[in-house]
């Protein structure tokens, strides 16, 4: 597993190309392991500045996110990736789309700890500068996951083109795959909320009534507040 | 004239960082004198012959180096500072290297280097002990400035200046890292040098006072480097203030 997970994280394409290709159930395994692992130490620290508890929730809820949004998109991404001529197998998309998940949670659990260290320096919910910790706290997460998803989705696209030898339908399945996760992603997102937890509302693991609403729909209301 | 000789070419720039073994039986003097004049051999020995004892005695040079520091530093309000002051910058140059180590192995990683654990940490240690050295040759003009002002603020300021010029040299250390194993240069390593100095100058925060003197070992308050530097340069330079303060 080690070298599964050094070799994902240099982006040894020529090794996780052979991988993919064997499909091997171990490798499903060791993604979902690392996505487990990395993503769940990430989500303690997002919580964390809320309430301990709220912690423990996001903690459980981040892995389940990436595992939903994988479950929920997996024969769309398996018949776009056929459609646009990458070669992959259903099987294989999976695999492929599980393995760039857990390059991305493994950098944010090394982040976890630079994370937990900023969250002890914000000024405490309740004290006069909450809200500039706050902001400290929301922008540095921003910027790690961005960070995370930018480098897993470079490995999988150089991936991609080794395995369809065509930059063009490696681009374009990449992109395909992308935009339906972040579309179904942001949704469930809302589904699953609170992961930060609004100050003035009660540490809960789901909201009220959470199957209800739209992020879209949020989106758009905000949208028309501020400027309409 | 067309037999005339061609000028002779400059000599060759040496090589910074020679990717070589250390020389066979190296001492304590040995690792000084490799991390200053050829740090590539002791990235070459950290990868290709670790042993413990290397890492250890990098580690130990460093803390000492750094502790030695502490005590110019502490010098400045003397008093209990003289150990308050050692003791915290060592306490918080391992915290920043425990912070940072997952992501200083991911970068790496990221980079494209295959290398172990150990070898990662080991480099780290090297850095810091590189910084700590840089920072034991400062210690005479930070000494000296030390004596001749009463200005937190100025004191403060001056040993950011020099932790900033010897923290450079030991980041140098883990950028060559990235080149010599990987052949590659890329920003990954780059970007996590800021990482780690954006961790370093929080925990001189976190871990205030290390100049000034205070009635408490860590401090009450919790804040951000940022503004813990605008509210010291503000006092140092309000209406208000007349004479600068130790205190």
């Amino acid at each position: 597993m080690t070298e599964r997970f050094k070799a994902m994280l240099r982006g040894d394409v020529e090794r996780l190309s052979v991988w993919l290709a064997a499909a091997d159930p171990r490798s499903l395994i060791s993604s979902a392991l690392m996505i487990v692992a990395g993503s769940a130490l990430y989500g303690f620290t997002i919580g964390i500045w809320r309430a301990p508890l709220q912690s423990l929730y996001t903690a459980v809820k981040f892995p389940l996110l990436i595992f939903l949004t994988c479950a929920g998109n997996g024969l769309v991404n398996g018949m776009l990736a056929q459609l646009l001529g990458s070669g992959l197998s259903f099987k294989q998309t999976t695999f492929a789309i599980l393995m760039s998940f857990a390059i991305a949670a493994m950098i944010l659990g090394a982040f976890s700890p630079i994370t937990l260290f900023i969250w002890y320096n914000a000024p405490p919910l309740g004290s006069k500068n909450a809200s500039a910790g706050h902001s400290v706290m929301l922008l540095t997460h921003v910027f790690v996951i961005a960070f995370a998803g930018v480098m897993a989705n470079r490995r999988l696209l150089n991936l991609l083109k080794k395995i369809s030898g065509h930059e063009r339908t490696a681009h374009a399945v990449l992109f395909s795959w992308l935009a339906g996760n972040l579309f179904l992603g942001a949704q469930l997102a809302w589904n699953l909320r609170p992961f930060i937890g609004h100050p003035s509302l009660t540490v809960q693991f789901l909201r009220d009534h959470p199957l209800q609403g739209n992020f879209y729909e949020a989106v758009w209301y905000a949208f028309r507040n501020l400027f309409l | 004239m067309p037999n005339a000789t061609p000028p002779p070419l400059p000599p060759q720039r040496p090589v910074l960082f020679p990717f070589e073994p250390m020389p066979p039986g190296y001492s304590t003097a040995g690792v000084v004198e490799s991390l200053l004049k050829h740090p590539g051999r002791v990235i070459y020995e950290l990868q290709n012959n670790w042993r413990a004892g290397l890492s250890a005695t990098l580690l130990i040079f460093a803390l000492l180096g750094l502790a030695a520091y502490g005590l110019v530093v502490g010098s400045f309000s003397g008093g209990a500072q003289m150990w308050i002051a050692p003791a915290k910058i060592c306490l918080g140059s391992l915290l920043a290297i425990l912070i940072c180590l997952p992501s200083l192995y991911i970068f790496t990683c990221l980079a494209g280097v295959e290398t172990r654990v150990r070898t990662m940490v080991g480099i780290l240690f090297a850095a810091v002990a590189l910084s700590a050295l840089l920072l034991i040759g400062f210690a005479p003009v930070a000494w000296i400035f030390s004596q001749a002002t009463d200005s937190v603020a100025f004191m403060g300021a001056l040993h950011l200046l020099l932790w900033a010029i010897a923290i450079s040299f030991g980041l140098r250390l883990i950028s060559a890292t990235s080149r010599l194993l990987s052949g590659r240069v890329g920003g990954h390593m780059t970007l996590w040098n800021l990482i780690f100095i954006l961790v370093c100058l929080q925990m001189m925060t976190t871990l205030r006072p290390i100049v000034g003197r205070s009635d408490r070992f860590l401090p009450g308050e919790k804040k951000f480097f940022l503004a813990h530097w605008f509210e010291t340069i503000d006092k140092a330079t309000g209406p208000q203030i007349k004479a600068p303060t130790r205190d």
